[in-house]
């Protein structure tokens, strides 16, 4: 039944097809070159990422070490729910973080039901989308993106890119290594709706509050910079 | 309102009656195109990317066969099933077949307008499957028991109050207040958060499909396509193979557009891909994957002078910029799809004979094609179903006739100068006073809505060959 | 009368227009066609008026009768393509000519068309671009408010905007007061207006509303089917706004009746 109609279909298909060979094409796909893509805010790679993820309605905070990133969790946490309580996959990167140092411990898994927070360590930042990127696995369970209240993400300075080509060129070098991830996702802050009466509305399905940790070592005023790019 | 095209005039009608809503459309109309510039101006390369991504999907189109196969071969290894439909019905029959199969009983759905095509929910939920629309807005018009009014927000026809109003009434939680959108987001959060932790199906459809690796994409703000996908143990992506691009970073040019045309952002909040069922690594996702292919005449548009309609990337900035379709709403046009790319689609898709009056529905204003993030000649497609329309003598008689009349008396000049000569100064005559006629014979059309301005005294070629006539005189007597 | 003569193009003789008068200027409003005459002499041309014409076609084209179409577009063609230049004093017919001819036509005669649309021109399009009017002040008394309608074929395909405003600014001394959603379509469309009057209708109340916020007291524009439509929507509103067109105003041309009014 569903046969006969992939028959019909490809039939059809092929002729409207220019029957082209398979090097016709590819060469004439490389012919169109690189899609533009959008400006910048700031030529510093981590400025313009951070100023995005502000422009996204997301927080963000920088880290020049895992101590510091776990201090700012903690903080994070105990701001928005006077608990140390977390849950987070079992990428070992988390894993290795002196949890201690902040007096939290975060249950390693992934989150259920209505879950005050989860904690995720980004593969990527892209700089154009104030976006990071995660692949669902045990590293980082589906659910930690969406399930919880607050997402909070660590992304290392060194995985910053600045546009989502970038990005492209660094996710194949991760799957020519590791194989397909069932997900790929790119998150550009908390989730929102606009469905009724055209009115902004955060926290839909998803969490309604998006906070992003920048690991590593960047000049002292690149979140303030950031911050006044957002801003403006 | 009749979900029928042929009522689009009294469906209109009763539209522009409403002063409520039709405020509410004049205040979208404003609102929407502002948002859409503000994008597109901060972006600064609206033209340039536009003319590369529509290279590229001409590109793809062009060569559909080789895309097509090389995404299912990708899409099997992935561990996906792949299944293909000729029509909505066959669509909606592999879909129950796959639930049933399953024991399934609820299922969680995402935004799709292929569904809405096919009318997947309706075969369902007559199967006797509980079937909810995550999407806020298909949420909002699924518990209304209405039709979408626009492709990108379902539910913008709808106040806040009334969806308080459906809210209060559909979800029995007791006393509490609802009177800020806010809280209606977060109620309609719970109740679908339960939705998604039971469902033992989720269905979703797919903003690009990406044949290099076999990866469907899909993107939304509120994150419930993600649920969809990633919760329940079954998922069924239903789509359409112009969705077809050949690389990931074809999608994501794409998508530099589509947000930005759609809602003003420059991206959405969520940007996914999911290649098949679980794998090793995961520790969740759905452990069973299918794509459901459908054609619905793609096939035939493909192989048409409409071929470039298949570019469309249900965008709706053509809806937000048309001004029929803020004058008349989403619902007038009694189809899945509206507005300037629903009045190309319509037809196409089921028949000229049902839903010929919407190429008409066009004053040819060209502001849709403008934003056209595909570059969809837009205004030139309309025009050609009104030129299919009036071949196959489906436009009203007396039009047809009257069109024809004057353009033979516009060939024969003499003929038509004589005759303007003589009713143009009597028309003159009997308006002058007034300046105008509120009533004019065979100007209905017109005179019931507007006075009809009266002319001078002669038509230009009579008061112009008198002047020859005299400066020759004037000459000679020289 | 010492009329300055400008050489445009750095023409030896005078450029030899022929002017495409439009059927809506022929049969409702010819003040217009005259207006539009005494302009192109006004700026150095010599202006012949091709007395076989009648219409572009645009009725039966924009209904899709592209069959009947055909033949009179070949009829304006080979009437219009001896003269340097063709002006018409309409953005939709121009368009029509430049922009729709080429598409309807094949072969031989869509180069002939292509042809004709490299020489074929919006009046206020030609009258700063190609011709420019010698700047002078129409010696009338000030001009009362004025405010300005883009037709959208005019607009989208003709880019004519700046064209017209800077001609009032030039000619009249006027600054024109801008509507609000200068881009939106008038609900004329041709045959539209006619098939789905209460959709036309509600279109043109809002420019007629848009156009009265401003201000202004005189509505102008460079397409006669906006201005009819609108002048007639107005009445029926009972705004009393004056609809002109603009070669009535960059002439002088304001004592006879505006559009729609009495005497």
């Amino acid at each position: 039944m569903t046969k006969s109609s992939r028959s019909r279909i490809f039939a059809k298909v092929r002729h409207s097809s220019r029957g082209a060979s398979a090097e016709f094409i590819r060469e004439e796909l490389d012919s169109f070159g690189k899609a533009p893509s959008a400006e910048l805010p700031a030529t510093d790679t981590a400025t313009a990422f951070l100023a995005n993820v502000l422009r996204n309605q997301g927080t963000a905070a920088c880290a020049a070490n895992r101590t510091d990133a776990v201090r700012e969790v903690g903080q994070y946490l105990y701001q928005h729910y006077r608990t140390h309580r977390l849950v987070a996959g079992s990428d070992p990167r988390l894993a290795a973080m002196p949890w201690r140092d902040a007096g939290v411990l975060p249950r390693f898994g992934a989150a259920e039901g209505n879950e005050p927070a989860a904690l995720s360590y980004a593969r990527l930042g892209v700089a154009e989308t104030g976006a990071i990127v995660t692949f669902t696995g045990k590293a980082n369970p589906a659910a930690n993106n969406l399930l919880a209240e607050h997402h909070i993400v660590v992304v290392d300075c060194e995985d910053l890119v600045g546009d989502m080509e970038e990005a492209w060129v660094r996710i194949r070098r991760e799957v020519d290594r590791d194989g397909r991830p069932r997900g790929i996702n790119f998150i550009a802050g908390p989730s929102s709706t606009a469905d009724i009466e055209g009115q902004l509305v955060y926290g839909a399905h998803g969490p309604r509050g998006w906070h992003v940790i920048l690991l590593g070592h960047v000049p002292d005023s690149t979140l303030d910079d950031a911050r006044e790019l957002a801003a403006g | 309102m009749e979900m029928n095209s042929q009522a689009f005039l009294e469906n209109a009608r009763e539209a522009l009656g409403d002063p409520e809503k039709a405020k509410r459309r004049d205040i979208m109309a404003a609102f929407t195109p502002m948002v859409r510039n503000a994008a597109m101006e901060s972006f600064g390369k609206f033209e340039p990317l536009r003319q590369h991504v529509r290279r590229v999907r001409q590109h793809t189109l062009d060569n559909l066969d080789h895309y097509l196969d090389l995404f299912e071969k990708e899409a099997l290894s992935n561990g996906n099933h792949v299944h293909y439909a000729m029509d909505g019905e066959e669509m909606n029959r592999i879909v129950l077949d796959i639930c049933q199969r399953h024991g399934a009983r609820r299922i969680a759905k995402g935004k799709s307008m292929v569904t809405e095509e096919t009318g997947l929910s309706r075969h369902l939920e007559g199967a006797g499957l509980n079937v909810t629309e995550t999407d806020l807005g298909e949420y909002i018009v699924q518990q209304a028991g209405e039709p979408p009014s626009h492709i990108v927000g379902p539910a913008l026809h709808k106040s806040a109050a009334e969806v308080r109003e459906l809210f209060l009434s559909r979800h029995d939680l007791g006393e509490r207040e609802l009177d800020e959108t806010a809280q209606l987001v977060k109620e309609a959060r719970g109740v679908l958060r339960q939705k998604f932790l039971e469902a033992d199906v989720g269905i979703i459809g797919a903003n690009a499909l990406v044949a290099e690796n076999g990866y469907s994409m899909l993107v939304t703000n509120e994150g419930n396509g993600d649920l969809c996908a990633n919760l329940p143990p079954v998922l069924i992506v239903c789509t359409t193979m112009e969705r077809i691009l050949p690389r990931a970073e074809d999608a994501t040019a794409m998508m530099r557009l589509l947000v930005r045309s759609a809602t003003g952002q420059p991206h959405t909040c969520y940007t996914s891909f999911y290649s098949g069922p679980r794998r090793e690594q995961d520790t969740d996702g759905p452990v069973e994957t299918h794509f459901v292919l459908l054609d619905d005449k793609r096939t035939d548009i493909l192989a048409s002078d409409y071929r470039e309609m298949l570019q469309c990337i249900r965008c709706g900035a053509c809806l937000n910029h048309c001004p029929i379709y803020t004058a008349t709403g989403g619902h007038a046009y009694g189809a899945v799809y509206m507005g300037p790319m629903g009045s190309v689609l319509t037809p196409l898709l089921t028949s000229l004979e049902e839903s010929h009056l919407l190429p008409n529905a066009c004053t040819g204003c060209g502001r849709c094609a403008e934003v056209c993030p595909s570059g969809i000649p837009l205004p030139d497609l309309l025009r050609d179903l009104r030129h299919a329309e009036q071949a196959a003598k489906l436009s009203p008689r007396r039009w047809r006739q009257g069109l024809k009349i004057h353009a033979w008396l516009a060939r024969h000049p003499r003929i038509y100068h004589g005759l303007t000569a003589l009713g143009i100064p009597l028309l003159h005559r009997l308006g002058r006073r007034r300046g105008a006629f509120s009533k004019l014979p065979l100007a209905g059309g017109w005179t019931s809505q507007r006075d009809f301005p009266a002319p001078q005294r002669k038509t230009f070629m009579q008061a112009y060959s008198n002047v020859v006539k005299a400066e020759k005189k004037r000459q000679r007597n020289d | 009368m010492n009329e300055e003569r400008s050489n445009p193009e750095g023409h030896t003789r005078q450029p030899q227009v022929a002017l495409f008068v439009t059927c809506l200027a022929d049969l409702f409003r010819p003040s217009v066609a005259f207006d539009s005459i005494k302009l192109l002499e006004r700026a150095g041309c010599s202006v012949v008026v091709p007395t076989q014409q009648t219409c572009c076609g645009q009725p039966a084209y924009n209904s899709g009768d592209y069959d009947a179409t055909v033949p009179l577009a070949k009829q304006v063609i080979e009437m219009l393509e001896p003269a340097d230049y063709v002006v018409v004093p309409s953005g939709s017919c121009a368009g029509m000519i430049c922009h729709h001819y080429p598409r309807l036509l094949d072969g031989q005669w869509q180069r002939r068309a292509q042809d004709l649309a490299t020489r074929t021109y919006e009046l206020t399009t030609f009258l700063t671009d190609i011709a420019p009017l010698p700047p002078r002040k129409v010696k009338t008394a000030a001009l009362p408010p004025v405010t300005y309608h883009d037709s959208c074929a005019g607009l989208r395909e003709l880019a004519i905007r700046e064209q017209p405003r800077r001609l009032l600014r030039d000619m009249c001394g006027v600054e024109v007061n801008e509507m609000q959603q200068t881009d939106v379509c008038c609900g004329f469309g041709g045959t539209f207006c006619a098939k789905m009057p209460e959709i036309s209708a509600k279109m043109a109340s809002d420019k007629v509303n848009n156009a009265v916020a401003t201000g202004a007291r005189i509505l102008a524009g460079g397409d006669l089917g906006c201005l009819l439509n609108l002048a007639g929507r107005a009445r029926r509103m009972g705004e009393t706004i004056e609809v002109r067109h603009v070669a009535e105003l960059l002439s002088g041309d304001l004592a006879g009746p505006a559009i729609g009014e009495g005497k």
